[in-house]
């Protein structure tokens, strides 16, 4: 896989770790690593998680009770956390998602009146 | 829930593992692979680091970062000891003497007493305000009047006082001792610690004798033994059992070491006790009946006490203008201590506000000194709040230095200052230690650091955005306009507050000074004062006896000048003789309004004793016995009063007061200069003096000395211990010792409030000098510009100078003003409150003006001294 030049990457939005975390985990339990694959190949690699910000993020949400985390054995064969959503993840994930599309609505009306104005 | 750090790294390890077998599965090299993964990763610390935050609750962040903060704030005052000490040291006696005085004022006045149900406990005290008797106490007619017509009272207690010979505890002693009725525990609300107390079976003329021991007495004179609770005691001619021990409590109205019931005293059973309604000598105390208010009860109280007034008109003249004074008990308790209390409060808040000023001065100094490095962390990023943070963090730790160092000083202090207080209360002989000392330093210092932390400047908020200036942060020292006028300030209030409080110990010393220098009227050094003490049966031809053969035994003794008997010991007793009686001159009749004077009783040559001179006629001869015609030496005083054209002697005067019976002309044979052996500040003194073989209720002994008058109390002791085995002799003191003893207080206080003005002026004197020695340091370069414009050095050094007066001058303006200003608002709660004269205020000026004249000297002599080139060099 080739790196995609620096310019086409593109900068997380602020505070939208927590709901890609949340949308990555709907199908399953998954560990650290495999969750920014995950984003960064579900972005045709436009979206690059940085470790950094990953980790203290997955611990924030399992302290809020959206997540909860299990200890399991990875491909690597090494002991990895699996992170899974819980109920109250479940509903996170929803309302983050309305939120969203709202936010994407409302800038996309300012930023392109014309095409918002003809839907 | 909360994972194990551990955990934190097996995580991180997992994601390694991972991304490492991703790349070498892409075909990258296992070392190469490695590396790049860690690369990717990034800040594993770090990572660490913003984990373990997000699980440790909020505090614990807040905690590392204050701990962070006072560690660099550690590291950074290690760099400046000097001020770190000054401000320490300022602070801690600034704290000290706040926390001290406050614990003190604290247990004094606010706690309450041990007293059951306290509140309900009311004091009643009869005034004739008219005769100056703040406290006529009562009769016991006028009790059993007052009791019997009052319903807001549940019960009356009564106490009176009076001396026995205190014979089954060691050597025979006289002791001050309480006489109750069976109420008197019941209303004041006390228990016993030991047996029982007394109660209403003892009372009456058929009870056997029983005796309370005051906890001081049993605690401090017989060793808390548990054994004397059944003894049998002698009390003068009577007996009386020890049947308990009172818990620890004030005692009130006087301290005494036991307390008896009234058969013990012989006085009390007798008729004029229980009949004359003038023989007053019982302090009365009331419980309030369930739902009485103070009001309805001082009411009640002055109705009844009015209409006995009219039933008895006879034994309440108009003049005296008698009345009743209603207070709870422990307003009654603390009121002596009130004022000085309040005073020692309010100047040890003028030292604490003077302590901060100065140390605010300090810190603004350092902030100036330092502005390059607040800058430079501002353009690094630091938040105006880090910043506060850290200047917030070094005053917290100046301040908590100086509270620490400030408690530790409070603990001898609040001894020291208890001991003060007790000679105006009672309540303060068991002040202690307590926890309100360390949170009144706590809070004194809290407040200090935030004023601290606030006044310097902080580079981000005078710049707009510190990082576009780039470099360009001041090099030199560089005071702004601003910073200096809050250093003149904060100096100017330095010198307000220690001038108010240099004015206030001028006034105090000032009085100090009045009273030791006042001329008394008696030899003081040459004369000792012994108290002799006889069984109130001897009084008559037995004491006649025993004091003709005593004193002269006495006068034979080597550097004896002259020995004779008297009945009040100038100063120290004074009061126990009540307030006087009324007496009457020939050609004047007798009215109600006649005037009161002194009775004493002396042998002849008592006036040559005691040092006060015979003015008039002649002093008393052996031959003023009973059965010879009845003579009086008066005060000049009353000759004058009494007889305008002068001719008093052979005059004749005698008592009207009821108590003499029917009255008996005696025949003036002398007139003595004024001495005045109840006020220490001496005035008009309207004395009767009788001849103690006419009256011979005496006890006291005076003896002139020619050389060292202590030198003759074991020789004194032992003639008289000779004569009788069993007589108490007891404290033997010059007259000097006396007025030293009842000056104490006064000198007491000069002390201490000298000692606060002389800190105050000394950290005022460090304000200046620091202010100003600052002020020139950061102008060396103006100075070096006049200078090379043709200033002469003189000049600049009068150019200081004079700023320094100046600072003075405002100082003083306005402490005089802020001064009278409290003074006429602390007036309206606080009575009695002294107002320095125009001497003490002049001198306190004239000091201050001194001190900040000389504090400016060191900085003008610098500033008069600037090295031209270097000077213009420095910038």
């Amino acid at each position: 896989m080739a790196k995609p030049p620096d310019d086409r990457r593109l900068e997380l939005l602020q505070g939208t770790l927590d709901m890609l975390i949340l949308r990555t985990l709907q199908w399953g339990s998954q560990h650290g690593h495999g969750i920014g694959q995950a984003i960064q190949a579900q972005s045709d690699d436009l979206l690059r998680v940085e470790t950094g910000s990953l980790y203290p993020a997955l611990h924030r949400l399992v302290k809020r009770g959206w997540l909860k985390a299990e200890w399991g054995v990875s491909e690597a064969n090494q002991k990895a956390k699996y992170y899974q959503l819980t109920a109250a993840g479940k509903a996170q994930l929803v309302r983050e998602q309305d939120r969203w599309s709202q936010l994407v609505d409302a800038i996309s009306r300012v930023m392109n009146p014309v095409q918002a104005n003809k839907e | 829930m909360r994972p194990d750090p551990i955990e934190f790294d097996d995580e991180i390890r997992g994601h390694m593992a991972l991304s490492v077998k991703e790349r070498i599965e892409r075909g990258e090299d296992p070392d190469a692979a490695r590396l790049a993964a860690l690369r990717e990763f990034g800040n594993v610390t770090l990572m660490r680091e913003s984990m373990r935050a997000i699980w440790q609750p909020r505090w614990l962040g807040v905690a590392e970062a204050s701990w962070q903060d006072l560690r660099v704030a550690m590291r950074s005052l290690r760099h400046a000891k000097g001020l770190a000490a000054t401000v320490i040291v300022t602070l801690a006696l600034g704290i000290g003497a706040n926390a001290a005085i406050f614990s003190v004022v604290r247990q004094v006045l606010l706690r309450p007493l041990v007293n059951r149900d306290e509140a309900r406990l009311v004091y009643i005290r009869q005034r004739a305000l008219g005769i100056g008797a703040e406290n006529a106490t009562f009769s016991v007619s006028e009790i059993r009047d007052l009791r019997s017509s009052v319903s807001t009272f549940s019960a009356f207690g009564d106490f009176s006082t009076i001396d026995f010979t205190l014979a089954g505890f060691g050597e025979p002693r006289t002791v001050r001792a309480g006489v109750v009725g069976g109420s008197f525990f019941e209303v004041m609300g006390l228990r016993p610690v030991l047996g029982r107390l007394i109660e209403p079976s003892d009372d009456g003329p058929d009870a056997a004798g029983v005796a309370v021991l005051t906890h001081r007495f049993w605690s401090s004179s017989l060793e808390s033994d548990p054994s004397v609770v059944g003894r049998t005691i002698r009390l003068g001619s009577r007996s009386a059992r020890v049947i308990g021990v009172l818990e620890p409590a004030v005692p009130y109205p006087e301290e005494t070491e036991i307390i008896a019931n009234v058969v013990t005293s012989p006085h009390h059973l007798d008729a004029t006790m229980e009949t004359s309604r003038t023989h007053r000598m019982t302090e009365l105390f009331g419980r309030l009946a369930p739902g009485a208010t103070l009001e309805a009860a001082r009411d009640e109280l002055a109705a009844a006490h009015a209409a006995m007034m009219l039933r008895h008109p006879g034994a309440y003249p108009a003049s005296a203008k008698i009345d009743l004074a209603v207070t709870p008990l422990r307003d009654q308790i603390t009121a002596p201590a009130r004022t000085i209390l309040l005073m020692l409060l309010a100047a040890a808040g003028v030292v604490f506000a003077i302590a901060a000023s100065n140390v605010a001065n300090l810190i603004l100094a350092r902030s100036v000194r330092r502005e390059r490095e607040l800058a430079v962390r501002a353009a690094l990023g630091a938040s105006p709040a880090a910043l506060r943070r850290t200047l917030l963090a070094e005053s917290a730790l100046l301040c908590g230095a100086g509270a620490v160092l400030g408690v530790a000083l409070a603990r001898p202090l609040v001894s020291v200052v208890g001991r003060y207080a007790a000679r105006f209360s009672v309540r303060a002989l068991d002040v202690t230690v307590d926890a309100s000392l360390l949170w009144v330093g706590a809070a004194l210092a809290m407040a200090a650091a935030v004023l601290l932390a606030y006044i310097p400047r902080l580079p981000a908020s005078t710049a707009s955005a510190p990082a576009s200036r780039g470099w360009a942060v001041p090099h030199g020292l560089r005071l702004t306009p601003g910073t200096n006028r809050r250093l003149r300030a904060f100096a100017v209030t330095q010198i307000a507050l220690s001038f108010v409080l240099l004015a206030g110990a001028g006034a105090i010393l000032a009085a100090l000074v009045a009273l030791q220098t006042a001329s008394t009227g008696y030899n003081l050094r040459q004369v000792l004062a012994v108290d002799v003490p006889l069984p109130i049966e001897a009084f008559g031809q037995q004491s006649i006896a025993f004091f003709e053969e005593a004193t002269a035994r006495v006068e034979r003794l080597p550097g004896v000048e002259r020995v004779a008997v008297g009945n009040v010991v100038p100063w120290r007793d004074a009061g126990n003789a009540g307030p006087g009686f009324r007496f009457t001159v020939e050609g004047r009749g007798s009215a109600t309004d006649d005037p009161h004077a002194r009775l004493r009783n002396v042998g002849p040559g008592f006036f040559a004793a005691v040092g006060v001179p015979i003015i008039a006629g002649r002093d008393f001869s052996d031959d003023d016995r009973r059965g010879n015609e009845l003579v009086v030496i008066v005060s000049r005083s009353i000759a004058e009063q009494m007889f305008p054209d002068g001719d008093a002697l052979d005059r004749r005067l005698w008592w009207t007061d009821p108590y003499f019976g029917k009255p008996q002309p005696r025949r003036i044979v002398g007139i003595a200069a004024d001495a005045d052996d109840e006020r220490i500040v001496p005035g008009p003194a309207l004395t009767i003096y009788h001849p103690f073989r006419q009256m011979p209720f005496a006890g006291r002994l005076f003896v002139h000395a020619s050389g060292d008058p202590h030198a003759l109390v074991t020789p004194v002791t032992q003639i008289i211990r000779g004569m009788s085995a069993e007589q108490p002799v007891e404290r033997a003191e010059t007259l000097a010792d006396v007025r030293a003893d009842v000056l104490a207080p006064e000198r007491l206080k000069a002390f201490v409030f000298s000692g606060f003005a002389g800190v105050a002026l000394l950290i005022a004197v460090v304000g200046i000098a620091g202010v100003l020695a600052f002020s020139v340091s950061a102008r060396t370069r103006e100075f070096g510009v006049r200078l090379a414009v043709g200033s002469a050095p003189r000049q600049l050094l009068a150019r200081v100078l004079s700023e320094g007066t100046g600072i003075a001058a405002i100082g003083i303006a306005a402490g005089a003003a802020g001064g009278y200003a409290l003074a006429w608002i602390a007036a309206r709660s606080v009575d009695n409150l002294p107002l320095p004269g125009v001497l003490p205020v002049l001198g306190a000026a004239t000091l201050l003006l001194a001190a900040a004249i000389i504090a400016s000297l060191l900085p003008a002599a610098r500033a008069s001294r600037v090295d031209v080139v270097q000077a213009l060099r420095s910038e």
